[in-house]
């Protein structure tokens, strides 16, 4: 409450500054607009701390800092997949300095889900840049006789509604990468839904569910000590993290592929040239040794696609998910 | 590797000096943040982690996991002075320990509930040092409906000790499980109950919940009193502290059965310190042959809950540490600050980080003593807290518990969560009507629902599944046999001799 009355107080204050720069000499008021960011810049995360995202948020956070030469701010500001933090930054001012490290769930599945959701993540937000993308490995228990993509297929066609995938909750991109193999190959698979990847993770190591769409890190760990088999990854390609492990498209569904992706957001109406000086810093992030190194460790694939080409991927994963969602008939 | 080289490579590391130095500031903040009503472990290590980012991630674990289980030591002291808990999970400590301040027992009582968390946290770091691995391979083979036989068990293990009015004491419990089911719905994504309140998606916050209810209400309820019940506390000594022969003897038993119920729950990844704590303190009341005392400052009831809730924390590291499995949201933050220092806990972290595993565990020992040591000496500051005026201490209480609910998800929203529940607190109080069965309610509520569904969903819907699975047989059995035990003649005539007492009641 009294951060709202704080802020349009501020505001107010910056108006009167502004009308008496502008009155006083033009090309002064100029340079103050072209000053972006002249405060420090927040970046909700809109998950608790110590996930990837608020990982990703931190590290980029500190090179944007050292670039624009002004603090950055992670908040945490978690909830409701997600959705309740992208919801906060969507009513925020469009100024630049309250930002967004949204994700697949709040930013794109989330649209295809709820109708009720309070924000549109199309409409309400101009992104900055979708960062890094980071495909999903399909993995079974060891001791399963699933050896491969095409003994799932196999399986699932025969045997509809028997097929159990678990997931951290729906409207996850793990959830939706189940559907999306579901949708393509025509089957009925179960989606069984946890709080969170590690009690799926728990169920599928005690060989109570089949199979589970998982982060690569996560997963990769499990893989080497020998207590899960990977049969596919999600991308368009093999991924360095599970050498040797086919993509799902080649292994059976041709034409499949999902991602879950990270980007920074900004709200709808911010300006295209403090955008354009967010972008800067962001491609300036991703040439820093730090943060290679963490997309390396974590699995990422680095994408730091333009404002105008993250806005197109946007509307096409919000299209993309509709299709799934209404398929499977989850609209809520 | 075999033990005692893991121990000494752990006490290597644990026995360094920046290792002691962080292990001191994480036990100690944890005692504070225990302390402080509102603002509990969570919240402590989320604002905690950004700045370990610079630290040895060893050291920096060290650090987080102290402030963890520190925050169980410090958390049944506003409990027992003020009737105030300091964590969600001390709650049921006010139930007897705010007696025993009432009767000039405060340093005891304090005394009883370090040395309770020390015992707990030691019969827990044991197994985790001697059994990690076992003990996370048999918490693997309970699925879902081994979890909802658990849960059930806890929940009528408690609702069928409650004496007094069972209807009152049955109505709240349901009530609890209606607050349990807002939020959204697990199997469906659906919002419920919210009532278009997007805040309400993920239900209400357990912390709101507990400090609402428990210490809000109590300081509107004296609200009038200015002055409080202010004691005069003179110096304490050391003998004031120090239990009699009898009653060691009175919570030897229940510490240890604390202890084992906590080690247990812990072990088990999704459950947690709260529900330990729940348990621990029916389980007691059960078997008590005095459980006419309970509610009246027996030594029992902060006995078994509070070696229950710390032996619940440090067995939660067993899944973590040695499967890569959280045992609870608190746990699962300090899984993300490992793999924010590049380590991705697993199966393998055990043989690949020997010195991070078994430095940690031997820090856990390192910690638990030098808590001991800091607490025994604080207790003198606590009591003292019971000669500051109530309108000096209300407030800053209230500061506190606001700054603790709204940091949890830094939302306003939950402030005013936080005050419904203390208003409706208050109202319940002075209709006799106890708040403990509704914080059972809404914790084992969700649990069950969740297993539940979940196990009827991989067994397509065959109810037998709760009775072919060997533990979950075991559990519904005595589940069973608790229902069965209220309706023997026998069993009934002598609980009916038992005067009604109200588990919340002390106005």
């Amino acid at each position: 409450m009294s951060k709202g009355i704080r802020r349009q107080f501020l505001k107010r204050l910056g108006a009167m500054a502004m009308v008496a720069t502008a009155s006083l000499s033009a090309p002064l008021a100029q340079a103050a607009d072209s000053a972006f960011p002249d405060k420090p810049i927040t970046i909700v995360v809109p998950f608790p701390p110590g996930g990837s995202t608020d990982l990703l948020a931190r590290k980029i956070g500190e090179s944007l800092s050292t670039t624009l030469g002004e603090p950055v701010v992670v908040e945490n500001r978690g909830g409701a997949g997600g959705t309740v933090g992208a919801n906060y930054v969507a009513k925020s001012d469009p100024d630049g300095y309250t930002l967004l490290m949204g994700v697949t769930g709040s930013n794109a599945i989330s649209a295809a889900l709820r109708d009720d959701l309070p924000y549109s993540p199309v409409t309400d937000f101009n992104p900055v840049s979708i960062v890094i993308s980071s495909p999903l490995a399909l993995v079974v228990n060891a001791d399963s006789d699933f050896q491969s993509v095409q003994d799932v297929l196999d399986y699932a066609k025969a045997n509809p509604d028997t097929f159990t995938h678990g997931t951290p909750g729906v409207g996850t991109s793990m959830h939706m990468a189940g559907e999306l193999f579901a949708l393509d190959s025509g089957t009925k698979l179960v989606h069984v839904p946890y709080k969170g990847s590690a009690a799926a993770l728990q169920d599928l190591l005690g060989g109570r569910i089949d199979a589970m769409f998982g982060d690569i890190l996560v997963t990769s760990e499990y893989i080497s000590s020998g207590r899960l088999r990977p049969l596919g990854v999600t991308g368009t390609q093999e991924h360095y993290l599970l050498e040797g492990v086919p993509t799902i498209a080649d292994a059976g569904l041709p034409g499949y592929a999902a991602f879950s992706w990270q980007g920074l957001f900004a709200p709808a109406g911010t300006p295209d040239d403090v955008l354009a000086t967010l972008y800067g810093a962001i491609e300036a992030a991703l040439q820093t040794e730090d943060l290679q190194t963490l997309f390396r460790e974590r699995g990422f694939l680095v994408e730091g696609m333009t404002p105008a080409a993250s806005k197109d991927f946007i509307a096409a994963e919000v299209e993309k998910w509709t299709k799934v969602v209404d398929a499977a008939g989850l609209k809520k | 590797m075999d033990m005692l080289t893991g121990i000494e490579l752990g006490l290597q590391t644990a026995l360094s000096w920046h290792a002691l130095m962080y292990c001191l500031i994480g036990v100690s903040v944890g005692t504070f943040v225990g302390v402080l009503p509102g603002i509990g472990a969570l919240a402590a290590i989320s604002l905690a982690l950004p700045l370990t980012y610079y630290l040895d991630p060893t050291d920096a674990l060290i650090m987080l996991a102290g402030i963890f289980y520190g925050a169980q030591y410090g958390g049944s002291t506003a409990s027992i002075l003020l009737n105030l808990p300091g964590t969600a999970t001390a709650a049921i400590t006010c139930l007897d320990g705010y007696p025993l301040a009432k009767q000039g027992k405060a340093p005891l009582a304090i005394f009883v509930t370090a040395i309770n968390s020390f015992v707990g946290s030691s019969f827990a770091i044991i197994l985790v040092m001697g059994f990690a691995p076992l003990i996370a391979e048999f918490a693997l083979q309970f699925g879902a409906a081994d979890y909802f036989a658990v849960i059930l068990l806890g929940l009528v293990a408690a609702s069928t000790m409650t004496l007094g009015s069972p209807f009152k004491a049955l109505a709240m419990v349901v009530f609890g499980l209606a607050l349990g089911m807002v939020g959204t719905d697990v199997n469906t994504g659906q919002f419920r109950f919210t009532f278009g309140l997007f805040e309400l998606a993920d239900g209400f916050s357990i912390v709101a919940l507990a400090m609402g209810l428990f210490g809000v209400a109590e300081i509107i309820a004296n609200i009038g009193q200015p002055a409080g019940v202010m004691q005069n506390v003179g110096k304490i000594r050391f003998r004031d502290m120090l239990p009699t022969r009898k009653e060691w003897k009175t919570i030897a038993w229940p510490t240890l059965r604390g202890a084992s119920i906590g080690s247990f729950v812990g072990a088990l990844p999704g459950t947690g310190p709260g529900i330990a704590s729940l348990m621990a303190y029916a389980v007691e009341k059960r078997i008590s042959k005095h459980p006419e005392t309970f509610g009246k400052g027996a030594l029992e009831g902060i006995s078994a809950p509070e070696a229950a809730n710390n032996a619940s924390v440090q067995a939660a590291f067993i899944p973590t540490l040695s499967l890569g499995i959280p045992g609870d949201a608190v746990v699962a933050v300090l899984m993300g600050a490992m793999i924010l220092h590049g380590i991705t806990p697993g199966p393998n972290l055990i043989n690949e980080q020997p010195q991070m595993f078994w430095g940690l565990i031997m820090s856990f020992w390192v910690g638990n003593l030098l808590l001991l040591v800091l607490n025994v000496p604080l207790i003198g500051m606590w009591v003292k807290l019971l000669s500051v005026p109530y309108r000096l201490l209300y407030p800053c209480v209230l500061i506190f518990i606001c700054l603790g609910v709204y940091s949890a998800n830094n939302n306003v929203f939950d402030i005013f969560v936080v005050l419904g529940f203390g208003i409706l607190g208050y109202l319940m109080r002075r209709a006799a009507f106890p708040a403990t069965p509704v914080l059972l309610g809404f914790i084992l509520g969700p649990l069950l629902e969740e297993n539940f569904r979940r196990a009827m969903l991989l067994s397509k819907g065959n109810l037998m599944v709760f009775f072919e699975s060997p533990i979950s047989a075991v559990f519904m059995g005595l589940s069973l046999l608790f229902i069965a035990s209220v309706f023997l003649p026998g069993v009934r005539a002598r609980l009916s001799r038992r005067t009604p007492k109200i588990l919340e009641d002390d106005d």
